[in-house]
């Protein structure tokens, strides 16, 4: 076993073991719903791992509840921002982003988790409610850091588009002049 | 000679100006050489680099991330955290428990912080003196320093028209519970008051190591180059010889090419705590003593918010102008001290909790939004703080449990700041748990020591980094001396934020400048007497 994997499974049995674990989900991404095409060209992400963070954001972000003025995750393309910011960062985070990402859908871990033996992409909003609320509360660190790492990644780029600010009452910086360099 | 300041040592002949050299105009392969190679353009390196400029050394600044200016700011925060913090915005300790706001572009942190500007407190020096073998640093050490620190960034007394509605509601509630709240003094000239420090001044009010000392540096000669991440300190027979770098494409965030400065005199180390016990580290050099990485520090923050009837709106007007340092120390116990954050949209729906609609809730009412934040006093006691590591891809991992202490501490100022808030008006106070906790009385505030207090169960964050290199009298326990030279490479300085032994219990900037300042005298004066190697 090479060094950096003993030390990575060293950090909690069960936190480390999970992303190995998703490493052995080969076919979490076969029955993957693809959804809409990415609205622009993906850096880092596969279609599959698109489609299973535009479904997530699309629980994350205010939902039915919130009313039609507030946009969507789709409309303000959380998943094609996230792509783009991760294809930046150390190629490990994206990676390790990737891997949660596998994880996240595959229905063989869903049954264990939330009792949702469906990939995440197919499951029912409720359904997916569950699993992101599974892993919100859960008693083990790595899936607690897991949900983080999606919502923050999400609400950072829905919540910094310029179509939100009217809904949380900001109305935006002001005008600077520029001056000349 | 500090511009500014009687001329000592004597004066030298005028150099050409330096500039600051972007990446994009490197080759695939440079090399340079200097008298002094400086990592990292924040704080310490600028003052370092402008004293020993003045000094008339030859000197490069080599700085990891992109240059800015007034005009490149935005004020939005889809481009800021990107753009001009660490990893992009998104550093973290390794189990994503504590979200770490670092600095990444000429400037450093000081191009983002919100302007607070506090000496080193002497409860902290003391410490440092009785237990950390730090025995000639004192207020009276530091004085000068401190001085010309603050004259140079324009730091005057704090201003009752910069208190905005965030800050009144943690100055009125204090104030009424006999706790003592105080105006800050800022490092700013001409503030126009927009509220957006954190995101690069527009108007370059807000006076950065940029606007002053690197330009200082520059102006008596020195380069700094940037989207340079260096990589390795190379060291010969117990001398450092160079720093080797990547030059990075600035789209991209990619290597597009190397370039190495050689240092004839020295090479001083000032990317800051995380970044320098990490280079340390991947340079397998200047670890003898085994504790380069260990007790980094992070003043934990734990923020709470409050909702007012009437609008706040937390994200206009100076982000800090009040702090309350009451509760920094708690005897036996943890301490920590209260100040306000901004409260913008990205940065606020980070910190709230939950998703969906239950999020949406809390988020839709941001206006009236108060952020107070509890600041933990990491290191005074036995905590150990944090342990930084690098993989051998280079990846830095920082390790930093949430001990009993600490989760104490932070029960304890969540309870603190709801009774603030609630005596300064609130309709209601909000805890961040997953589960927020409401408080409408004193009564609902015992339910906070209830909840669990776990990693990724309540909001945290750290603004301020110290600790990793520290300085100290005793090789086995420390990295440095108390002027930052290195105890076994005897060319090697840290001039940065690592170099503390304890976390400062105190915005750190003009801390890190003074100390800074400190060492890079001593080492302009020994390097008048060593001729070059």
């Amino acid at each position: 076993m090479n060094p950096s994997r003993r030390k990575f499974l060293k950090r909690g049995l069960i936190g480390g073991g999970l992303l190995v674990l998703a490493g052995t989900l080969p076919f979490a991404f076969r029955t993957t719903a693809l959804g809409r095409r990415p609205r622009r060209e993906l850096r880092l992400l596969s279609l599959e791992e698109h489609a299973v963070l535009a479904a997530a954001a699309a629980r994350l972000v205010p939902g039915d509840g919130a009313g039609p003025a507030w946009p969507t995750a789709e409309a303000v393309d959380c998943a094609g921002k996230v792509d783009a910011l991760l294809a930046t960062c150390h190629p490990d985070v994206g990676n390790d982003f990737r891997r949660l990402l596998r994880l996240f859908e595959s229905g063989f871990f869903g049954t264990f988790i939330a009792a949702s033996p469906r990939p995440f992409t197919r499951a029912t909003p409720a359904e997916q409610d569950a699993r992101l609320e599974a892993w919100r509360r859960s008693r083990f660190t790595m899936l607690r850091s897991g949900y983080q790492a999606i919502k923050r990644l999400t609400h950072a780029a829905y919540y910094s588009s310029p179509e939100v600010f009217a809904r949380v009452g900001y109305a935006g910086p002001p005008e600077v002049p520029q001056v000349p360099a | 000679m500090v511009r500014g300041e009687q001329s000592s040592p004597a004066p030298h002949a005028a150099k050409p100006p330096g500039r600051i050299i972007p990446g994009a105009e490197l080759g695939a392969m440079s090399a340079h050489e200097v008298d002094f190679a400086i990592v990292g353009s924040g704080a310490g390196g600028s003052v370092a680099a402008a004293v020993l400029a003045a000094a008339g050394a030859q000197v490069a600044v080599v700085e990891e991330g992109g240059h800015y200016t007034r005009n490149d700011f935005n004020m939005q925060e889809a481009w800021a955290y990107p753009a001009l913090y660490q990893e992009h915005g998104n550093r973290t300790t390794d189990d994503l428990a504590i979200m770490i706001l670092q600095g990444r572009n000429v400037g450093g942190g000081t191009t983002v912080n919100w302007t607070s500007s506090f000496r080193t407190p002497a409860p902290t020096l003391r410490l440092w003196a009785e237990r950390h073998g730090v025995g000639d640093i004192d207020a009276a050490t530091l004085e000068p320093h401190f001085a010309a620190v603050e004259a140079r960034l324009d730091v005057g007394p704090g201003n009752p028209d910069d208190v905005n509605a965030n800050n009144r509601k943690l100055m009125d509630g204090a104030a009424k519970l006999g706790w003592a709240p105080e105006l800050i003094r800022r490092s700013v000239k001409g503030c126009a008051r927009l509220g957006y420090c954190g995101m690069g001044c527009p108007l370059d009010a807000k006076r950065t190591s940029r606007t002053t000392f690197l330009a200082d540096a520059i102006a008596d000669g020195a380069v700094v180059y940037s989207d340079c991440r260096v990589k390795l300190v190379e060291t010969d027979r117990g001398r450092a010889k160079a720093v080797v770098a990547e030059v990075l494409d600035r789209a991209s965030d990619r290597p597009r090419g190397r370039m190495i400065v050689h240092a004839r005199k020295g090479v001083v180390l000032a990317g800051g705590a995380i970044n320098t016990p990490a280079l340390l580290l991947r340079s397998h050099a200047g670890n003898e003593s085994g504790v380069v990485g260990k007790r980094t520090f992070l003043h934990p923050t734990v923020p709470m918010v409050a909702f007012y009837d009437q609008p706040i709106e937390a994200f206009y007007g100076p982000p800090q102008s009040v702090s309350v340092h009451h509760f920094s120390n708690r005897g036996a116990r943890v301490g920590y001290f209260l100040e306000t954050a901004p409260v913008h949209p990205m940065l606020g729906a980070l910190a709230l909790p939950g998703f969906g609609d239950a999020h949406r809730r809390m988020a839709e009412r941001l206006p009236f939004v108060q952020a107070t934040i509890a600041l933990l006093i990491d290191g005074h006691h036995e905590d150990d703080g944090g342990d930084v590591s690098v993989n051998k891809d280079g990846r830095i991992s920082l390790r930093y449990p949430l001990n009993a202490a600490l989760r104490e501490a932070a029960i304890d100022a969540l309870g603190n700041m709801a009774r603030l808030q609630l005596a300064a008006g609130a309709r209601e106070v909000v805890t961040l748990h997953e589960t927020p906790i409401v408080i409408r009385s004193e009564a609902d505030i015992a339910r906070i020591a209830d909840a669990p207090f776990i990693a990724n169960g309540h909001t945290m964050f750290s603004a301020h980094q110290m600790g990793g290199c520290a300085m100290g009298s005793d090789p086995r326990r420390s990295v440095v001396n108390s002027r930052g030279r290195h105890h076994q490479l005897e060319n090697l300085w840290i001039a940065d934020g690592s170099v503390f032994p304890t976390a400062l219990g105190v915005n750190p900037q003009i801390s890190v400048y003074a100390h800074a300042r400190l060492f890079a005298t001593a080492i302009a004066q020994g390097a008048a007497a060593e001729p070059a190697r």
